[in-house]
């Protein structure tokens, strides 16, 4: 359905200097695939969709939908974006039309639907996205999750042959992720040929039926979800699916700020989808912070949470300390009944306390 | 959001702020009684700039000189206490005038001048034709009963046969004076008086059409030299330092000056009602607020009108991804602002197009649309800016045409945005039409200064002009809003 063929993009700065985040892109997608497209930031993740649309027309190379190049300059772009919708980031709903109107505005205008006609699809649009009951409202008394939510009903009203994600929940609050994710869960049962740029690595190895691993401007590797994930071929890629995301706190003196630490693990636990332990992960620095090691300062906090094996970690560091501060090691015990497991150890830099959740 | 909505309330309490101040002006009067030249020292002289008595007392540092643009404004100056005596030539201020105005002649100048009319210099056809004419009439009288029935009241002497010559050009002569009985602005917007009449008759003895037109003296001279009018009256003594920019005329009269003081002993003056009378009713008067009107309304209306399809130009360059074409397109607007626009109507009239012909009233909408393209342009430059890039990226995306993109979803996003400063930006440039009179255009600020310098009451044609700018301002805020906010 589309072929790309040696793609490259070059963006020249106004002070002169240039930078390609596509160097060499090449890859065939079929109908029916659901495909994510994972990578460090900066690796042409994005440019790669807009290119694809031509919203971001490419440097060289040539992008071939049904057997016609594109890029080729007589290709009509209107009548290629008809065949594929984009979901940007920031949602980009038309702010001076209700969510109705969204919906039906291009459907009435390019594909020359009647009112009543767009009007009964979008409201079923609308209720399959759950947005039926604002359809009277205007966006920007919308959340982010609703916004985006629209958006996806906005571009599916106009049949599109593919549908093209651009970091979907990038810019929404961790709280609304899971609202627009099954949402597009939903599009991929149904069959959907979609493309999604996404930092959700756990969704994307349950939704994807291929992953792009981008680096370095190119399709560093290309393979099911099982492959990239559990059996990568090549370091980068192994480095990148199993890193692991921290959040830290260094304590100096009892005058921290225990509030905006407790906001900063909530919100650490949704953005990384493990809502679950949020309530625990408070609990146990509180108790450690104000009770057991409520003298130990410096102190280091680390919240730590490794995405594909789901293994979350609470570090306490005394820095400094070569033996426990809680000799006897009764202290933690009641600790240790709600968790997987705590490990003492002296390290180089002190003496560590590592739970784990 | 809050909008002002002007209401009558609103109206009057303005009115009657204007009227509370104009009430508290009136200052204290000259208590020596003067008896010639040598009794001005120590005082404060008001006189038309440029003229005589500008120069001959410009150099005296026990004279403080209070410098008008028109005898009018002198005579509001002495009556304020701006200025002790206004000294001008002496057949200015009609006697009905004086006692209406509270004035008295202190004392008459010394010296006498002869008075002429000025052409443009190196127009030899005209000044010898002029002089003829003048030598005729003194030869066969009719000049002496002529000036005798302008002062006297004598019967007028018999009108001219008409011209010797085929049909010419018109005269089109400029008078800087406008007061009874030298030259005004009479009953239909006839000009009238005695240096008017004289140019009539010269105007039917040599075979032309006459038109005339009001302006200050400086502006006329100007006009003179750049071919925008044919001759000047302004009562004008004939001077060396003059007969370097213009040719004068054989003299037709002999002037002297007057020293104009209030008068202790005349009443003071005439309630509201019978001012307004004055003002709005007699001579038909109303209709020179009238025609005023429609030249500020018109000259508005196509300025707006052509300078928002301009702006859309300035707009359309200043969004260019050609540097060099935003680049010329910030230059214009550096331009535009950086000259005063009385500036720039100045030099579009008598320099750009001196000799194209067109009358002022197209060159005032060409200098304001100028102004106007800018101001709008870059309103709607910053309106469209204001819309996120994000938007037009869904319409592409959607499968819009970049055209319809703009139209269907950019463009209404900007007006929103944008309107509140076009509609502004509108009010303003009504306001500023204001100074089309510096060069000859009868507008609605004009049509008050003539009133004014009829009258010589400053404040009730100021009170009715005020009004009249305040209503089309509101009229034209909500003819926009009604335009461009429907959906």
């Amino acid at each position: 359905m589309i072929s790309i063929r040696h793609l490259s993009k070059t963006f020249t700065n106004p002070d002169g200097g240039t930078i390609s985040p596509l160097k060499d892109v090449n890859c065939d997608i079929e109908k029916g695939e659901v495909i994510s497209i994972i990578g460090p930031s900066g690796t042409g993740k994005s440019t790669l969709l807009r290119a694809i649309n031509m919203l971001e027309p490419p440097t060289a190379g040539q992008i071939i939908v049904d057997g016609k190049d594109v890029t080729a300059g007589q290709y009509p772009l209107d009548k290629l974006r008809m065949k594929m919708g984009m979901v940007f980031q920031s949602f980009n709903l038309f702010e001076h039309k209700t969510v109705l109107e969204n919906v039906i505005y291009a459907p009435m205008e390019l594909l020359k639907r009647s009112r009543k006609e767009a009007e009964e699809e979008a409201l079923e649009l609308l209720g399959k996205v759950g947005m039926a009951q604002k359809a009277d409202v205007y966006p920007s008394s919308l959340s982010g999750g609703q916004k985006q939510r629209v958006a996806i009903a906005r571009s599916l009203a106009m049949h599109p042959e593919v549908i093209l994600f651009d970091e979907p929940t990038s810019a929404l609050d961790p709280t609304m992720v899971g609202e627009v994710l099954s949402v597009i869960r939903r599009l991929a049962k149904e069959g959907m040929t979609m493309l999604i740029v996404t930092h959700e690595m756990r969704f994307a190895r349950d939704v994807s039926t291929r992953i792009f691993f981008m680096n370095e401007g190119i399709i560093y590797e290309d393979g099911t979800p099982e492959q990239i994930f559990e059996h990568p071929a090549r370091s980068a890629t192994k480095a990148f699916v199993n890193r692991i995301q921290k959040l830290v706190y260094e304590i100096d003196s009892n005058a921290f700020d225990f509030l905006q630490i407790h906001t900063g693990i909530n919100r650490f636990c949704f953005k990384y989808n493990f809502p679950e332990k949020s309530a625990l992960a408070y609990d146990i620095v509180k108790e450690m912070l104000f009770e057991h090691l409520k003298d130990l300062r410096p102190l280091t906090l680390r919240f730590t949470h490794a995405e594909l094996s789901g293994v979350t970690a609470l570090d306490f560091m005394a820095e400094g300390l070569t033996e426990s501060p809680l000799p006897g090691g009764s202290a933690l015990d009641g600790i240790r009944a709600k968790v997987k497991g705590i490990v003492e150890e002296p390290t180089s830099r002190g003496f560590r306390i590592k739970v784990l959740l | 959001m809050y909008k002002f909505k002007p209401t009558l309330l609103h109206l009057l309490a303005g009115v009657a702020i204007v009227l509370g101040s104009a009430a508290c002006s009136q200052k204290a009067a000259l208590t020596v009684e003067l008896k010639s030249e040598e009794d001005l020292s120590g005082l404060t002289l008001s006189t038309s700039a440029g003229n005589y008595y500008d120069t001959k007392y410009s150099g005296r540092e026990d004279i403080r000189l209070f410098r008008v643009n028109t005898e009018a404004d002198g005579i509001q100056a002495v009556r304020q206490g701006l200025a002790d005596v206004h000294v001008t030539d002496e057949v200015v201020f009609s006697k009905s005038a004086r006692e209406r105005l509270g004035i008295k002649m202190a004392f008459r100048g010394e010296e006498s001048f002869d008075v002429a009319f000025a052409v443009r210099k190196g127009n030899q056809a005209l000044l010898e034709e002029m002089n003829r004419f003048i030598e005729a009439s003194k030869a066969d009288g009719s000049l002496d009963s002529l000036i005798s029935h302008w002062l006297n009241g004598t019967p007028a002497p018999a009108m001219p046969s008409t011209g010797e010559a085929s049909p010419q050009e018109p005269l089109r002569g400029i008078t800087a004076i406008n007061m009874e009985p030298i030259c005004f602005l009479g009953e239909g917007g006839e000009w009238r008086g005695m240096d008017a009449d004289l140019l009539r008759r010269f105007a039917i003895w040599s075979g032309r059409s006459f038109e005339m037109s009001f302006m200050d003296l400086g502006s006329g001279i100007i006009a003179l030299n750049t071919g925008q009018c044919d001759v000047v009256n302004a009562c004008l003594y004939i001077t060396e330092e003059r007969q370097k920019s213009v040719d004068f005329t054989i003299p037709y009269y002999l002037c002297r000056g007057g020293y104009f003081v209030l008068d202790k002993g005349a009443s003071s003056g005439m309630g509201l009602w019978d001012r307004l009378k004055m003002n709005f009713v007699t001579e038909g008067r109303w209709k020179l607020i009238v025609n005023g009107l429609l030249e500020t309304l018109k000259i508005t209306l196509f300025s707006i009108l052509l300078g928002t399809l301009l702006g859309m130009g300035v707009c359309a360059m200043l969004r260019s991804r050609r540097r060099w074409v935003s680049k010329a397109a910030n230059l214009y607007g550096a331009f535009i602002q950086g000259i005063p626009t009385l500036v720039l109507l100045l030099i579009m009239f008598y320099v750009v197009f001196a000799n194209a012909g067109m009358g002022g009233s197209l060159v005032a909408i060409i200098t304001f649309a100028l102004c106007f393209a800018w101001s709008s342009g870059s309103i709607f430059d910053s309106a469209i800016s204001s819309v996120p890039v994000g938007q037009t990226e869904a319409g592409l995306s959607l499968g819009f045409t970049p055209l319809r993109t703009f139209t269907g979803i950019v463009f209404p996003q900007a007006l929103t945005k944008g309107l509140p400063l076009f509609t502004g930006e509108c009010v303003a440039l009504l306001k500023s039409t204001s100074i089309v009179g510096y060069i000859a255009i009868m507008d609605l600020t004009r049509a008050s200064d003539l009133i004014r310098s009829r009258t010589f009451d400053a404040f009730v044609p100021l009170l009715i002009v005020t009004v009249a700018y305040f209503v089309l301002a509101w009229l034209l805020r909500l003819l926009l809003n009604l335009l461009l906010l429907k959906k």
